[in-house]
């Protein structure tokens, strides 16, 4: 937010506009903020994501319920597409750029985002939706013989084919550029996956850019046990969460007749399975064992701000790891490091 | 201090060479990986990149490829020392230079460079840009290398090298580069091949692509696509949205069949529809008309299709009539999150000569949905069976008065998130909600 705190009054005008689902005020704000010159990455960064994050925010703390964030994601695609609209005047000075999410990536806003971005900056860019698979990436990588690939990941279960973008991309000689929440505050992730570079928000992105190789060597195959049961992981993904969903009793008290006061607990339910399955596999594909404690601190957060029995947390482990049975390695990751760190707990009940 | 160090990069010849002194034929590991290198991409200009990223520094300190243009006539340059540099020159341009001895003939040529004359002049032969020749100037080059690229009989274009004095070519270079010449341009002319054909399809493509929606008063339009072949972009379904002020005409449909020949099919029935759409826009009129044009023109395949003419009203509600052509008839989700089925059903177009059509009117109010979509949603099949109506009408009340682009996302991720990765037909899904 520092690059606009001369307008303080812009930004809550947008808070509130989007608060309120009043797509017309949104758009004619970054419009106005365009024509007073602001810098387009700057309003993507520091107002569109910045508010979407706070709407994140409200959901994680239950504030929010999913309806009104997907309010909020309808509103901000808007805000997102008069920026994109705006920055298809900058002539083109630079290659050409595809911007992508992987399979099971389905937050489409920061991809639209990073390709605003490097438009902004004379790229040629070619934005490729949510969840596109390696073949359809190839095509074009083939179609349009691009200078680099941008890759945009939120969501960890995204870095498993998001790999199989990486691939695709080195096989071509085309250096590849990954970022989003799913790879955490550094590149270890992406070294691991064997990305060419990573950046950690739109600023990055654009400068990242300007530093890629023109040729690259094809990403060195990933082996070992840890992959081999990451791969097992995968294809067990659908049965491994409808076990789950049978033995944690969060659910099963969500489905009992007098469930309605549960309902914003089985509303992020599915989502705790997975992403803590995912966190699993990330964790084995790419040796960052780092994302176990935070997606146990993440769902913590979830289950307490929406009022979860306070024992479904050590449940939802012994479950998970007696799930875990045919995969050793993941046990074994689960019981070292899927526990929420004591100081972060702490940090938390201070700040409240 | 006069003494010129030898950098790593300007090693003498005959270091190269030693390495693989044993091999019977000299840098055969060398030639191997950039064979394997050189197949990874299709594209022309980033084959002739890695070619060029490649030979230096093991076989010259600065190269230069050069292809055929994208129209007849037109020489591209790609190479010198900014990877991404290209220009594009006239071949006639250059008739009488020693470069297109080399492009006609095929043939290998080796020459000293001649410092004590203007070396930019001299190098102008063989490197007809003024940027590039001066570039190689400034490297005070030893000895020039030009080998024509020949595959499936065809000089397709050249590769011209430079090294830097105190490393010339020995015959040995000469043999190894003749050969990376041989696999390099089986490479390009591949993707020069693929280049060719890409435009034609991509030309053809852009007209079976889904049109972009436009901004119509008082409603909000979106829209999904997702073909089988989703790498194609392009398949057997189709939507389109056509017409101006308060009066459109929706239309989502399926030819039967898969892949190219069903999307050249859309093509044609979109167009027919919009020609039909321009002279009566009720919806029982329009699938007539194109019943009557697709039956007449005896093609085998048959068409589904429901469309739906749109009014808006006083009060800012749209009125909408709808009339299908064996398609699966279009779900109302209210506001309240009340979800209703609209009673249509007629056989599919292009099968038998005459077709009643019967439409049905609903009237959406401000934060109604009315959702058009094919087969490909309800026909999914995932480790289940198939994802059925059922489950998409259990789906749609959480979705109640959203903007219909979450609504869409929602269905197409919920589909796909079912069929867990399995093969689908093509799915196309149009949603509108009334109100600006």
């Amino acid at each position: 937010m520092r690059r606009l705190d001369g307008r303080p009054h812009t930004l809550e005008a947008y808070d509130a506009a989007l608060a309120s689902g009043d797509t017309e005020t949104v758009k004619s704000l970054v419009r106005d903020m365009l024509d007073d010159g602001r810098d387009p990455v700057s309003v993507l960064t520091d107002v569109v994501a910045a508010a979407q994050r706070e709407v994140g925010r409200r959901w994680q703390v239950g504030e929010y319920t999913v309806a009104q964030e997907h309010a909020a994601t309808a509103v901000a695609i808007s805000a997102t597409k008069i920026v994109a609209a705006h920055v298809q005047q900058v002539p083109v000075t630079r290659g050409k750029v595809i911007v992508a999410c992987a399979e099971r990536e389905w937050h489409a806003l920061p991809a639209m985002m990073i390709e605003c971005a490097l438009r902004s900056h004379g790229w040629e860019t070619t934005l490729l939706g949510a969840s596109t698979n390696p073949l359809r990436l190839n095509q074009y990588l083939h179609d349009l013989g691009p200078d680099a690939v941008a890759v945009s990941c939120s969501v960890l279960g995204s870095l498993p084919t998001c790999r199989r973008f990486i691939e695709a991309t080195t096989a071509s000689g085309t250096p590849i550029l990954v970022g989003g929440p799913a790879f955490g505050v550094d590149d270890v992730r992406a070294v691991a996956l064997g990305a060419t570079a990573w950046a950690g928000d739109a600023h990055g992105a654009v400068v990242a850019m300007d530093a890629l190789p023109a040729v690259v060597e094809p990403a060195r195959p990933l082996s070992g046990e840890r992959i081999a049961e990451q791969a097992a992981l995968e294809s067990d993904h659908r049965r491994l969460v409808a076990l789950l969903r049978e033995r944690w009793s969060l659910v099963a008290a969500a489905t009992t007749p007098d469930a309605d006061c549960l309902n914003s607990v089985i509303d992020v339910a599915d989502d705790v399975l997975h992403q803590t399955l995912h966190a699993v596999e990330v964790a084995l594909l790419t040796g960052d064992f780092r994302v176990l404690p935070e997606t146990a601190w993440w769902i913590d957060d979830l289950l307490r701000t929406r009022g979860a029995d306070s024992t479904m947390m050590g449940e939802l482990v012994e479950i998970l790891t007696a799930a875990m049975r045919d995969y050793p390695m993941a046990a074994t990751l689960l019981s070292a490091h899927f526990v929420v760190p004591l100081d972060w707990r702490q940090t938390e009940v201070t700040a409240e | 201090m006069a003494v010129t160090p030898t950098t790593p990069s300007h090693l003498p010849p005959r270091r190269m060479g030693a390495a693989v002194a044993s091999d019977a034929r000299p840098g055969e590991q060398f030639v191997d990986d950039l064979g394997r290198a050189l197949s990874g991409s299709l594209n022309l200009r980033r084959t002739a990149l890695r070619l060029l990223t490649m030979i230096r520094p093991r076989l010259a300190d600065w190269g230069m490829v050069v292809l055929p243009g994208d129209r007849p006539g037109a020489l591209t340059l790609v190479g010198g020392d900014d990877a991404g540099f290209h220009t594009v020159i006239s071949a006639a341009a250059i008739a009488e230079f020693e470069l297109s001895r080399v492009l006609r003939t095929g043939s290998t040529v080796l020459r000293h460079v001649h410092m004590d004359v203007d070396a930019e002049a001299d190098l102008a032969g063989m490197i007809p840009h003024p940027r590039l020749a001066a570039e190689a100037a400034s490297m005070r080059p030893a000895d020039l290398l030009a080998v024509g690229l020949t595959a499936r009989g065809t000089t397709i274009g050249a590769l011209v090298m430079i090294r830097c004095e105190g490393r010339g070519f020995d015959t040995r270079d000469v043999a190894v580069t003749e050969r990376v010449a041989t696999s390099a341009a089986m490479a390009l002319d591949s993707a020069r091949l693929y280049e060719e054909r890409g435009r034609i399809a991509s030309v053809l493509q852009s007209s079976l692509r889904p049109p972009s929606l436009p901004e119509v008063d008082g409603a909000r339009l979106a829209a999904r696509y997702r073909p089988a072949a989703e790498h194609l972009d392009i398949g057997g379904d189709f939507y389109d949205v056509y017409g101006q002020g308060d009066d459109w005409l929706l239309s989502v449909g399926d030819v039967s069949g898969k892949g190219v020949e069903a999307a050249a099919l859309t093509g044609r029935t979109r167009q027919s529809i919009r020609t039909a759409c321009h002279f009566d826009r009720r919806p029982e009129v329009v699938l007539d008309a194109l019943n009557t044009v697709l039956f007449e023109e005896r093609t085998k395949e048959f068409v589904t299709v429901v469309c739906a003419r749109m009014r808006r009203e006083t009060g800012g509600r749209l009125t909408v009539d709808v009339a299908a052509a064996g398609h699966p008839a279009p779900i109302v989700l209210r506001r309240d999150g009340h979800v209703e089925t609209v009673g249509v059903g007629g056989t599919a177009v292009g099968m038998i000569a005459r077709v009643r059509y019967e439409p049905a009117t609903v009237t959406l109010q401000p934060g109604d949905t009315m959702l058009m979509f094919t087969d490909g949603v309800d026909e999914a099949r995932g480790a289940d069976g198939m994802y059925g109506v059922e489950r998409l009408t259990a789906l749609l009340p959480r979705y109640a008065g959203a903007d219909p682009e979450v609504l869409c996302e929602a269905i197409e991720r919920d589909v796909l998130e079912y069929l867990d990765g399995r093969p689908h037909d093509d799915i196309a899904l149009l949603a509108v909600t009334c109100g600006g």
